[in-house]
């Protein structure tokens, strides 16, 4: 099994996609960062809820691509083939999707650390910019980093089963991107109350976001969540042909 | 060699062999095993009931039209593909069960089963750790295969015979006694061709055994000493080289009277 980490760890160093992965989140979350703190009124931004549900971008961005990183993991195998000489190593794949899941879960959680430190510090330079006085505790900080950097390690897991699900790689990146951006904030707008317990929406509480949901319900709801989509890609892999 | 199918050509397998030989075979066993194989897609039979049984030191042709159900054979060998029914084994156990299968079963399937931005000394290395190899091991074959000096590059750099041998370095990894190959010689140019052929020769030299899937029959005339010939799903004649050809006949000829029914 230390092998087949050692494989999953090489496998994730020797491409520039963890990289790539990487620098499209920064530039994505200093962007939104940007464009909230500056679009909103000082009202708006003035309480710690206010500023809490700010930060949500930071939360989302580290949850949405620690679930790229772990559905890239095995739908690029699939994509370029290598899933063939992987599987002739390991001809019982469950190690292969056990060490899968163990690497993409620490890629997650840096993704999920840097996520949530580079929101906060493009937040405390926009704030100091408009005069804006910084709400938050040290206590809030420490959750977002520690819940966003656990939200994200149960995303990327996540990630690998519904990479392991659709085995297509633009599909899951696409369907992965339509979930968070899509799916979870309108059908908040449908069904009040619905989308704090979706995955992403579980992922904002543990993450201390947002408090309609305890942080303890929203890390057992992702949890199970991840659990259940890593669940359903393991099965999947272990049983169908491989092309 | 033995099949149990029809076999249409004069002269297929089954003659007694020296008491030495038989003595030495049955001791080491088939090196595969492959028993009423049958794998359906929907209605479509893609394999249907393929019998045949591999000695070990034997260099054999798995030939066939495209489509005919060679690749679907070697991915159900090889623990990929489920067989709807019958049994395929190598060295006598499904490769699922194997121990350490790449120590005793060496295999290439596509010849570009590789990432494009991670080098070629990374994808054997990832393999080779998987696989709970020294990573010296990766260097050895490398070697073996003339690609040390390519180690770094991104395979995307890499033509497509260097990704051929890159592909035969990552089956050579575990020092395996069986190599299957599908379609190795597609697309290579000349040199590739003769560097494939020298190698594979080489190999079987050494005592090992070859089940190569292919339909350039000229090259395959050259390197194999057996041959398996299969069309919709159907195996159509096993046996000995030579023997299939006694007749004056080449392979081609026997080849196209089974596939397409033309008389030479």
């Amino acid at each position: 099994m230390i092998g087949q980490l050692r494989a999953e760890l090489l496998k994730q160093r020797s491409t520039q996609t963890t990289l790539l992965l990487f620098l499209s989140m920064f530039g994505l979350v200093a962007l939104a960062v940007t464009l909230h703190v500056l679009a909103l009124s000082a009202d708006q931004l003035s309480t710690r809820t206010h500023q809490l549900e700010v930060f949500q971008v930071g939360s989302r961005a580290g949850m949405l691509f620690a679930g790229l990183a772990g559905a890239i993991a095995i739908t690029a195998e699939i994509r370029y083939g290598t899933i063939r000489p992987t599987f002739l190593v390991t001809p019982r794949r469950g190690p292969v999707l056990a060490a899968k899941l163990a690497v993409s879960g620490l890629v997650g959680l840096v993704f999920g650390l840097l996520a949530e430190a580079m929101m906060a510090a493009d937040a405390a330079v926009a704030f100091a910019v408009r005069g804006i006085d910084n709400q938050l505790s040290g206590g809030d900080y420490l959750q977002l980093l520690g819940g966003g950097a656990g939200a994200a390690a149960l995303w990327a897991a996540a990630g690998v089963g519904v990479g392991a699900l659709v085995r297509n790689q633009v599909g899951a990146v696409v369907g992965l991107c339509v979930w968070m951006f899509l799916v979870e904030s309108t059908s908040e707008s449908f069904v009040p109350g619905f989308g704090r317990l979706l995955p992403g929406g579980a992922g904002l509480a543990l993450a201390g976001n947002s408090d309609d949901v305890s942080a303890v319900v929203g890390a057992l709801l992702l949890a199970l969540y991840a659990a259940a989509a890593s669940a359903a890609g393991w099965r999947a892999t272990l049983r169908r042909d491989v092309a | 060699m033995s099949a149990t199918e029809p076999t249409a050509a004069a002269g297929v397998d089954g003659r007694p062999r020296s008491v030495e030989a038989l003595t030495e075979l049955l001791s080491r066993g088939p090196v595969v095993t492959v028993s009423s194989l049958t794998k359906r897609y929907g209605d479509v039979v893609a394999v249907d009931g393929v019998t045949f049984s591999l000695d070990p030191g034997t260099v054999t042709g798995y030939l066939g039209p495209n489509g005919a159900g060679k690749t679907t054979t070697l991915r159900m060998l090889l623990g990929l593909a489920e067989p709807t029914s019958g049994e395929a084994f190598v060295f006598g156990r499904p490769y699922r069960e194997l121990e350490q299968p790449i120590r005793r079963v060496g295999a290439v399937l596509e010849s570009n089963d590789f990432h494009p931005a991670r080098s070629g000394r990374d994808h054997l290395r990832a393999l080779a750790l998987a696989a709970g190899l020294p990573l010296s091991r990766v260097e050895e074959v490398l070697k073996l295969v003339e690609l040390s000096g390519a180690a770094t590059r991104r395979v995307r750099t890499y033509s497509l015979g260097m990704r051929q041998r890159l592909g035969l370095a990552a089956a050579l990894l575990g020092d395996p006694q069986l190599l299957i190959l599908d379609e190795p010689a597609n697309g290579l140019d000349p040199a590739g061709v003769r560097w494939l052929r020298t190698f594979l020769q080489t190999f079987a030299a050494q005592g090992r055994s070859v089940l190569v899937s292919s339909h350039l029959l000229a090259e395959v005339a050259q390197t194999v000493d057996q041959v398996l010939i299969i069309d919709h799903g159907r195996l159509l004649a096993s046996g000995r080289l030579d023997e299939l050809t006694s007749g004056g006949q080449t392979l081609e000829d026997v080849y196209l009277e089974l596939t397409t029914g033309e008389a030479s």
